[in-house]
């Protein structure tokens, strides 16, 4: 077994570790402003019918320019979109039922949403490295500010679907820009257990637990099947991966491979064909994970989901790949 | 260390195979795995949806309307 995929089969583990501790410690913060439950979302209807769009913030929703087309079709079902994913469907016109966060770092998340209090570039150079909104990357605080004011106009329109684990920043700025919020408890490990977190959590504050999948793209999934009830379902910019010709120092990743990895760094990424677009995409051990959960999930899911993405690495017997467009006029038909 | 330092014949030195270098590079490697995971966990074989065991939890009946 390559080396990547070594670190992959180790990152269940590796997660619980990064995560736990401050995901415990901002749902005890978050506790008191607890109004709503994500149960709360069940009996709502979101659009039309029993098809939904997950939209998550792989480079391919701006490499195929999918929200433009999503926007510019006759798809009425529901729109479910991940954190990272908001600001680009708020400059494409495209307005999402249900926006999911969940992760727990105490200052990036915040900047999906806007940051006010952001007026110079950051020390941290995320922004300006990731992959999933280039805007940020050419003009970080311009960027910023005009996500403020995108996200102040549209927030009371907008349901958050938000983890305890949440930042209280991320609790504060949603909240302040009038998003209604529901809450859930990720599920940290086996409830059955009688020491679970998972089952002190729920104890705690009454919130169910959700199967977060490693990232919140799978986690706006499983919202959008096991929650909101969707059954046909149709995936965008969930890449797990990079485009051919994306620079190592680019990717999500590359600080930590570099500090585990060190000269050897480029050995931790993997490569996996894209049969779509007849290329070959490369993920970092984490992307990859993803993957394979995802594709485990997917075997219990009583949904159809197909993955309209056109690129990335996610595809398999139960996720197929398939053009927007003909997931589009499918379910429109329908 | 051990196994991959194995012979079948005698050595001239001695191998001074470190605890303490070795919890050291395992520390190391925990730290920077962390780093690596997710934004969330994953439970395997858990389902989708955990509501509880058919009571909600005892703080949900405290929860003032939004």
């Amino acid at each position: 077994m390559d080396i990547g995929r070594q670190i992959a089969s180790r990152l269940k583990d590796a997660t619980f570790e990064r995560i736990a501790p401050t995901a415990l410690a901002n749902a005890d913060v978050n506790r008191p402003r607890i109004r709503a439950s994500i149960l709360d979302l069940a009996g709502r209807s979101f659009g039309e019918g029993d098809a939904a769009v997950v939209i998550a913030a792989g480079p391919s929703l701006h490499r195929r320019d999918s929200l433009a087309r999503l926007r510019s079709s006759s798809f009425r079902g529901t729109v479910v979109a991940v954190d990272g994913a908001l600001g680009a469907c708020l400059r494409a016109g495209v307005i999402p039922h249900v926006i999911v966060t969940a992760d727990p770092h105490a200052e990036r998340i915040v900047r999906w949403f806007g940051d006010p209090s952001l007026t110079a570039p950051a020390t941290d150079d995320y922004f300006r490295r990731q992959e999933m909104d280039p805007v940020h990357a050419r003009d970080e605080v311009g960027a910023n500010r005009r996500l403020v004011e995108l996200v102040d106009r549209h927030g009371p329109q907008l349901t958050v679907a938000i983890a305890t684990s949440a930042s209280p920043a991320v609790v504060n700025r949603c909240e302040s820009a009038g998003m209604a919020l529901c809450w859930w408890n990720p599920m940290f490990d086996d409830y059955d257990r009688p020491e679970s977190l998972s089952r002190r959590l729920h104890r705690d504050n009454g919130l169910p637990c959700l199967n977060g999948g490693g990232n919140v793209g799978t986690a706006a999934w499983v919202v959008t099947h096991a929650l909101l009830e969707k059954r046909r379902i149709g995936l965008l910019g969930m890449d797990f991966s990079y485009p051919p010709g994306t620079p190592l120092t680019g990717t999500q990743y590359y600080p930590e491979l570099r500090e585990l990895l060190g000269e050897r760094f480029a050995d931790g990424y993997i490569t996996l064909p894209n049969p779509f677009l007849g290329e070959t995409w490369f993920t970092d051990p984490a992307y990859y994970w993803f993957r394979e959960v995802f594709l485990e999930m997917a075997q219990d899911a009583e949904c159809e989901t197909v993955n309209c993405t056109e690129g990335g690495i996610l595809h398999g017997e139960r996720v197929p790949m398939v053009a927007l467009d003909e997931f589009l006029a499918k379910v429109t038909r329908a | 260390m051990k196994e991959y330092l194995k012979g079948n014949y005698p050595l001239d030195v001695t191998i001074n195979d470190s605890p303490a270098e070795t919890d050291q590079t395992a520390a190391f490697e925990k730290k920077a795995l962390a780093r690596l995971g997710g934004s969330i966990c994953f439970v395997a074989k858990k389902g989708f949806l955990w509501k509880g065991d058919g009571a909600d939890g005892h703080r949900a009946a405290d929860r003032q309307p939004s």
